[in-house]
This record gives C-alpha cells, structure tokens and sequence, in this order.
C-alpha cells in the first residue's frame, strides 16, 4: 500500500524535519537539533493473547478467576494469584455492564497523540461479577464530555469499535442511561450502533440593543488586547507558529480573530473559510477568557461557549496561555 | 547496629523551564561541584555516587548516568542509578542511605538531574504535550497508555475518589489559597522557576482546567536542573561539620512503599494513598517520632498536584483524612502555623527536574532546619501511576 492509505502507528504530521535552530541567550548561540528517538516493535501479548483477540474476534471480555480465593480480575492481568500463593486462575467469561469504581477524570489539555481526542475520560469499570476494575476510555453520546455525566457507581456499558485491532482501544464505555434498553442487554454492542447526537451550531436570537453594546465594548476590548500583544514578548511566543482564523459568533455581532505567528488580529464581521468556529450568546465570555479574567476552557465545559471542532482545544489552550502571559506583562 | 548518616553538603542548580545553555552533564557537574564546595571536601574524598535520574527518554538515551561517573570524577568507584517515577530522589536517598548506614562507605554523592523540557511536540509546536507524552510511557503498556494514560489523569483518579468519600473537602477555594501560598512561600528560593510568579486565590481560581479536577496553577511544572546532596556516615560527618562550621543534618528516619498498581478488592484502595501513609509512618518509627504534627517543623512534600498535597498531609498524620482543607481553615501551614510546608515554593513553584525533584526539597529542608534552628524536617516523594510509589525521609538537626 502507498503511505497515503496505510494507516501508521506515528502520524505523519508528528514527525520534524532534519534540521534545528540557533536559540541566542546573553550574546552566546546554542545549537538546538530537531531529534527523535525511535524504536518499532512486533510485540508479544503473550499470555494476554486470549484477552486481546477475545475482544477483536468474539466482541468478549475475558477475565480470570483464581481457583483458590475466586477473586475475579478483570482485565486477567495474571495467571496465578499472589495473593494464595500463586494458586493458578481460570479464564472467566464476563458480560459488558459495569459500574465505575469511583469518578473518572477529563482529560482537557492531552499529550501529542491524544490532542485530537479531548475532551475524553478515563475511569475504572467494575464489570458485574468482577472485583477488579478495568481502566477504559469514557465518551458521552450527548456531545461534550463535563464533570457530572459519569460518576462514582454510575452504570456503564462497554462498546466495541467497528474496527477493532486486539487492542485495548478496541473498547469504550457510554453510561446505560443514554442507552435503550435493548441495547444495554445486547451483548457485544457496536460503536456504529449508537445514536450520537450531531454537533449542531446553537442558534442566536435576534440581538436586542443591549447584546449589540455588549458586542462593541468586546469588540473594542479585543481590538486593544490585539494592540498589547504587539508589544509583549513572552504572549507572543505563546501562539508563535501558530496559524489560525476564527468565526466568532455571539447574539450581539460576529467577530473574525486571527492568529498569526505571534500576532492577534481582530475584526468585525465574518468569514467565508474559518478554521473552526466559536458561538456564545455573550461576547464577554469570549473576552473575559481573552483577558484572563475567566477560563475558555471553563466556559465550553459549562456550554457558555461553543466550539465546532473538539480538536481546536489546542488553540483554545495557547489562547489561555497567551491571555496569561499578556496579564502577567501587565501585571510586572 | 546501623550508623548515623547525616547531611553534609547540598547544592542545587537554578531550576529552569528550558537549560538551552546546559545538557544533563554539565547540570551534573555544576550541583556535584557546589555540594562538594559546601561541604569543604574534595570528589577524592567521595567514596559512592547514587545517581537519581527518572526517565531515559528524557535524556535521550538508557543508562544515562554513565557518563557522568566519569565527568563527575567518579570514574572506578561505586556508581548505581535510582528510577522510581516521581518518587525517585527520595528513593535515591533512602538507598544511598541504606548503603553508609550499613558501613559500606563513608561517604556518598546523591545526585538528582533530569533534561525533562528537550523533547518538543511538532504538532502544536510546544513542548508540554510531548513531556506529557514522554511521561506517558510510563503507564502500563498492554491496558493504559493507548487509552490516554497521563500522569494527572492517574493522580486525578485518585483524588476524585478521595473526593467520593470526602464530598466537603478539596475545596476549589481552599486549594487556591494553597496554591496561593506556595507562591509567596517560592520568593525567597532564588533557584525556583517561577520565584516571581505569584498569584492570587482568584487566579488560580479563575486558571483552566487541564484534567479534571486539576486547574493549571494547581499543578507542578516541568523543569530541568539538578540536585546534590552529600552524605556522611556519622564520624566522617562530624569531622567535615567541624572542618565547615556547617551542622550536620542527620537523617534519622526512612520509610518507603509502593502500592498495587491495579484498582480493586484486594487491590489498591482509590480514594486512599497508601504508599505515603506506610512510607511516613515507617519513617516515623525509626525515628521514634509519636505525633508528627507536634515532632515536625518542616514538610517539604511532592506536590505534584495541590490535591494531592493535601491527601499526603492527611495520610501522613498532619490532619485528619476527610479534613485536608483544614490546613488551611485550621491554620496548620499558613504563617506562623504549626507546619512550614514546602518553604521552597513545592514543585509547583520551583518546578518538577523529575529525579532532582525530591533532592532539591531535602537541599531546602536542610538549608531551612539550620537557617530556622529548627528540629525536624519531612522529606517526601511520590510517584508512578495511581501515586503507587511513597518514599518519606525524616531530617533532624540537633
Ligand atoms: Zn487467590
């Protein structure tokens, strides 16, 4: 296959180019390399085997049961207990209902290779019949994952990826409640199968004159901030190499930001082809995160602002970091 | 019977979000040449070195403290690396401790490096991601890391747990306060990272979420630099305090505990973090402390989180569990309270040099025993997925 359609373990686009660059600091040039330390395996899942092809083949959770104590581990991460003195354990076959140990945590800001994936959970499921918990990907069919959805003992169902590798993201889990009843009691249960509702755009009224004063004292805000950030050194590095235009949409007005290797642009009205777009009925939402006087993170999470592609959480993260060096500057 | 081992020297590097100036050699060699320099004693007079380094990718490269036996003029001696996560440079210590305890040598040098902020990710054209990355590898390969295992997540598990059982504490306003303090506590550490960097409970209120439950100015940050500590066994010690006019700084109690890395009956307990609790109170023991609010000045703890810290103050015996935001309602660390707690600023604010982390918090505990005249100071580290690893050193100053 042609590198365009085979699917690669490192993404393209994370590999640097040879190459480097001179950092300057009192007078003195330092060399610093682009560099990658790169090691590929066929790895053994040896006694995990059976696990791993149970959920590739079957759509089966396999767990083990030690025949001294019956405790029952799941995932069947060993095949004798320590615990009876390396009395040997059985292969148990588990349902895919469970209930989560205790809360699971949101990842907002992730490492490099899960930055298209946030917001996302990870949590540990009790299977039913199970004494241990099984750490698992946790999403929502209700758009944004926030704190409250998935709680300590909520039930949760296990789904199986279409596609699936014999790989433990071969699985995720959705909370019962946002299943039919049918669909929680069917066994092996595909994520093609789940309803799961559209990012729609949410829709502005007709602004009222307090929305459009609201809208020009943002606007002015904003066009301000883009003015300071000429000057500031550390919140320009923030969003330096970084390109992006953003539609912004609020009850008031519609805004285009624009972020250019270090500069902020601001202005009026729209744009035929934003990179993503940001909705909130309140333009000040938008501005207080701009001005460190709020979280942009916070305001998505609590709906008070809409953002069209979860994977733009990157610059919604720089944004924040660019807001708080530029306080910083102001501050000092 | 084991001999007393003391502190006789400790220097630190400045710690730095980024050393474009320095590699991990020369970081080395700088901390290793101030501890000698503050001990008066020369590295023909060092026996051991015990080096505490976290991660090999960071380094870019394994066994990456085998050039620095020679740089460090270590060359045909004792040389032996610690790696347990976080928890590394108070594991370090506790064996290289264990080794002048039982009479192997006389003297030793601890220390602690680590180039966390060299890898960079291309995508976002940053750095974090990719050190977040990095620290990923660490979580278990077959279950965890393909599903977005991270350090915070791990720690984040476990303290929202903490917060299923304990619904009223960990209050968002009391760990900004604690968040707040720190930040004053770090304008005195000119090594620190971020010595000018202080917020107000507001800010750090109002800072993003970056894993839930965890804000940004809740959580330590990345840092490169170096920590060194030289240690003595008791005659040898007392003849270099004489030599410096500097006291010896004993270390009187080690305990450490590493805890099941998978959740579950029988297994770890989520909401409880174990490995401190064990790793302190064996400390304790062996250092014939009873209560420790009372016997304790100094707690110079890993926090890694601001959650975190404080779960470990509880789970150490400095508040009840349930009442970790009592440290600050009941004024056990704000000023003049019963506990200075990280006068360093913590990891959160002189930042987190992984392996040197905990070296550079018994620097500041020894440094501040003798400038305070205080007695007894706490040294902690923790580490791993799930905080599965504790290591806690008791410092006494007579
Ligand atoms: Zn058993």
């Amino acid at each position: 296959m042609s590198p365009e359609t085979r699917k690669m373990i490192i993404p393209l686009e994370a590999l640097p180019e040879v190459g480097g660059h001179i950092q300057t600091i009192d007078g003195q040039d330092y060399l610093v390399l682009n560099d990658a330390m790169f090691t590929f395996y066929q790895r053994s899942q040896g006694e995990f085997s059976a696990f791993f092809l149970a959920l590739r083949d079957k759509k089966k959770l396999l767990g083990c049961k030690c025949t001294k104590c019956g405790i029952v581990r799941v995932p069947p991460f060993l095949t004798r207990c320590p615990d009876c003195d390396f009395a040997p354990t059985e292969t148990v076959e588990m349902g895919d209902v469970g209930r989560m140990l205790c809360t699971p945590p949101i990842t907002y800001f992730a490492n490099s290779l899960f930055q298209g994936q946030v917001p996302f959970g990870r949590g540990r499921l009790v299977l039913d019949g199970a004494d241990t918990a099984l750490s698992i990907n946790i999403y929502t069919t209700k758009g944004i994952l926030v704190p409250g959805i998935v709680k300590k003992d909520t039930e949760m169902k296990v789904v199986f990826r279409d596609e699936r590798n014999g790989e433990i993201t071969d699985i995720f889990c959705v909370p019962a409640s946002e299943l039919t009843p049918e669909q929680v009691a069917k066994p092996g249960l595909l994520e093609s199968e789940l309803d799961w509702e559209a990012a729609v755009e949410p829709a502005l009224g007709a602004p009222t004159a307090d929305d459009e004063a609201k809208f020009n004292a943002g606007l002015a805000e904003l066009s301000a901030l883009a003015e300071e950030m000429k000057g500031a050194e550390r919140a320009r590095r923030d969003i330096a190499g970084w390109h992006r235009v953003v539609q912004v949409k609020s009850a008031g007005g519609f805004l285009v930001l624009e972020i250019d290797d270090g500069d902020l642009r601001v202005r009026q009205g729209s744009t035929d082809k934003p990179d993503f777009t940001l909705v909130c009925t309140d333009i000040s939402t938008l501005v207080n995160g701009m001005a460190y006087r709020g979280s942009l993170t916070q305001a998505i999470i609590t709906k008070d602002l809409w953002i069209s592609l979860n994977r733009e959480f990157t610059t919604i993260f720089k944004l924040e970091r660019m807001a708080r060096s530029l306080a910083r500057t102001k501050k000092v | 019977m084991s001999r007393r081992v003391g502190i006789v020297g400790a220097a630190v590097t400045p710690f730095k979000a980024k050393w474009y100036e320095k590699t991990y050699y020369e970081l080395a060699q700088m901390a290793t040449a101030g501890a000698l320099k503050d001990a008066g004693m020369s590295v023909k007079d060092c026996d051991a070195v015990f080096y505490a380094i976290y991660n090999d990718i960071f380094e870019r490269t394994c066994i990456p403290e085998h050039p620095l036996q020679g740089i460090l003029g270590m060359q045909d001696k004792f040389g032996m690396r610690v790696s347990t996560g976080g928890a590394t440079g108070a594991y370090t210590l506790s064996a290289a401790h264990a080794y002048l305890a039982a009479g192997r040598f006389k003297t030793a040098i601890v220390c602690g490096v680590e180039k966390a902020t060299d890898c960079f990710d291309f995508m976002s054209m940053s750095a974090t991601p990719e050190v977040i990355k990095v620290i990923g590898w660490s979580g278990d390969s077959f279950f965890e890391q393909k599903i977005g295992w991270t350090a915070a997540d791990s720690y984040a598990e476990v303290v929202l747990a903490y917060m299923d059982e304990h619904p009223d504490d960990l209050k968002p306003e009391i760990t900004a306060q604690i968040s707040a303090l720190l930040s004053q506590h770090v304008k005195t550490n000119p090594f620190a990272q971020r010595q000018h960097d202080q917020v107000t409970p507001e800010e750090v209120m109002n800072s993003r979420i970056v894993v839930y439950p965890f804000k940004e100015l809740e959580i330590c940050v990345y840092t490169e630099g170096a920590a060194v500590l030289i240690l003595a066994e008791e005659e040898t010690a007392l003849a270099i305090s004489k030599n410096t006019g500097t006291p010896v700084v004993w270390i009187t109690g080690v305990g450490e505990a590493n805890e099941h890395s998978f959740a579950g009956k029988n297994h770890k307990v989520m909401p409880r973090i174990m490995s401190d609790h064990l790793a302190a109170y064996r400390a304790y023991e062996m250092a014939g402390i009873k209560d420790p609010l009372e016997a304790i000045d100094i707690v110079e703890l890993h926090d890694a989180f601001v959650h975190q810290l404080e779960i470990t103050m509880a789970e150490m015996g400095f508040c009840p569990l349930g009442r970790g935001d009592s440290l600050i309602e009941d004024g056990i660390i704000t000023p003049g309270g019963k506990i200075l707690c990280n006068p360093c600023g913590g990891l959160i604010y002189s930042g987190h040099a992984v392996g040197a982390s905990n070296i550079m918090s018994a620097w500041s505990g020894r440094n501040e025993l003798i400038a305070r005249g205080l007695r007894r100071a706490l040294v902690h580290g923790t580490g791993s997925t799930i905080a599965q690893y504790g290591a806690v050193e008791i410092l006494e100053h007579d």
